[in-house]
């Protein structure tokens, strides 16, 4: 019993909450959101649950009785929404899916030898295509390399589990050597990059990705110079 | 258990066409039609997979001593078992024990040390906690590594995180953490890395 003190929350019959009928022989309630938090209650086939909120694959619930539990996404998915008997929490969870455009994600990889950082943030404008931003810091044995840039990706197979992505950026670059050395210059210029690389989508808001970068950064006029970037990393979708 | 229906819909859908036919006799309706819209929804479900944090303790530097830190933290459970976070945060370093020795490392006495990592975390351990007769609380152990940045004297230095921590959750919009890291970066502050 004191299990269900813990979870009561000071709201009263709710009417803004999404209610749903059991279609399983019945729900198993979860004291906490995953697996391995143990079962203190069940709701029967036809009862009535509100739905009070998500945590990751875990919805939380209360039942008609007033006891309020985590139940998996997999026994979500029989229950019915208040909409009818054909939408099912399936279609209902997927549609959710399909309208997530914004992505953010980072990335660990090598940078001219030097180990680099990036965190980007990614915006989908089409189910092909999607604009990106990327911060990357790159602190190397001699120096430290900031870049900042836009890309355009493009995606041909968006739908499926191992996709592949091609993109073109440019941007900023700061490169900055350490104060330790002799004639220590600050440079700044343009940076123009081109990628290709492979998305791996582990779970439906989670995925991971390898790519492989060629910078061209435009120094001066007379000048340019040319890195490659191999990176590996995990995004998700808000 | 109450069922919806679609046959008001289809009561409708039957009637329409044959007042139609007969308008000009307008015999009364055996049935009146009382149809009752369903507001039909697409369910919005709040969720709370993002998380916005503050935290403080205590930072060892490795031949410099230990100085209260603080930083923030992002974070997002991707799974129930994996989540990735952000965090910065800053101290400061003291050269003090140096300079009793009449060596001076660094331009002042305390210098600023900034950092940010990039992690990922593993739940390990599902739990609860319980505190008395009537309250309870969900918890959980987990491990976490991640690759950052180390900004201390002035220089950028590539530096790796792990640690071990413990969370629980007094109410599902709050939780409290207790975690220990090591941040390892190389430095050539001291002559060697």
């Amino acid at each position: 019993m004191c299990v269900l003190v813990a979870f009561v929350l000071p709201v009263s019959a709710d009417e803004s909450n999404e209610r749903a009928w059991v279609a399983d022989p019945y729900l198993e309630l979860h004291t906490g959101p995953g697996r391995g938090y143990p079962i203190f209650d069940i709701s029967e086939r036809g009862e009535r649950v509100e739905i009070l909120g998500r945590h990751t694959d875990w919805f939380k619930v209360r039942t008609a009785r007033g006891r309020e539990g985590w139940v998996s996404r997999a026994q979500m998915e029989a229950t019915l929404t208040a909409a009818g008997e054909k939408k099912t929490f399936r279609d209902v969870l997927f549609d959710d899916y399909l309208a997530r455009r914004l992505e953010f994600g980072f990335s660990f990889g090598t940078f001219k030898r030097d180990p680099l950082l990036s965190a980007h943030t990614g915006y989908r404008l089409h189910d092909n295509f999607l604009v990106e931003l990327t911060v990357a810091q790159s602190a190397g044995d001699f120096s430290t390399t900031s870049l900042l840039y836009g890309a355009l990706v493009s995606q041909p197979f968006p739908d499926s589990r191992w996709s592949p992505f091609f993109a073109l950026g440019a941007g900023r670059f700061t490169n900055t050597p350490k104060s330790t050395l002799v004639s220590a210059i600050e440079t700044r210029g343009d940076v123009a990059n081109a990628a290709i690389g492979l998305r791996y989508y582990v779970t439906r808001q989670f995925f991971l990705r390898v790519e492989a970068k060629r910078h061209v950064t435009l120094v001066n006029y007379d000048s340019t110079n040319a890195y490659t970037e191999l990176s590996a990393g995990a995004a998700f979708f808000f | 258990m109450p069922k919806p229906t679609i046959l008001p819909f289809l009561i409708a859908a039957l009637s329409a066409p044959a007042t139609a036919q007969s308008a000009e006799s307008v015999p009364e309706p055996v049935i009146p039609a009382q149809v009752e819209r369903r507001e039909v929804h697409i369910p919005k479900i709040s969720a709370n997979d993002l998380e916005i944090g503050a935290y403080t303790g205590v930072l060892s530097v490795q031949d410099f001593g230990a100085k209260s830190s603080s930083g923030l933290r992002l974070g997002y459970h991707a799974t129930e078992d994996f989540f990735v976070e952000g965090t910065y945060g800053r101290s400061k370093v003291s050269d003090q024990s140096f300079r009793r020795l009449g060596i001076a490392i660094f331009k002042t006495e305390e210098v600023d040390l900034a950092y940010y990592y990039l992690s990922v975390g593993c739940n390990l351990f599902p739990g609860e906690v319980f505190l008395g007769k009537n309250w309870a609380m969900t918890s959980a152990v987990y491990l976490v590594g991640g690759v950052g940045n180390v900004k201390f004297n002035g220089e950028n230095h590539t530096a790796y995180n792990f640690g071990l921590g413990i969370r629980a959750l007094p109410v599902d919009w709050f939780s409290m953490r207790f975690e220990i890291r090591d941040h390892m970066f190389a430095s050539d502050i001291l002559g060697k890395n």
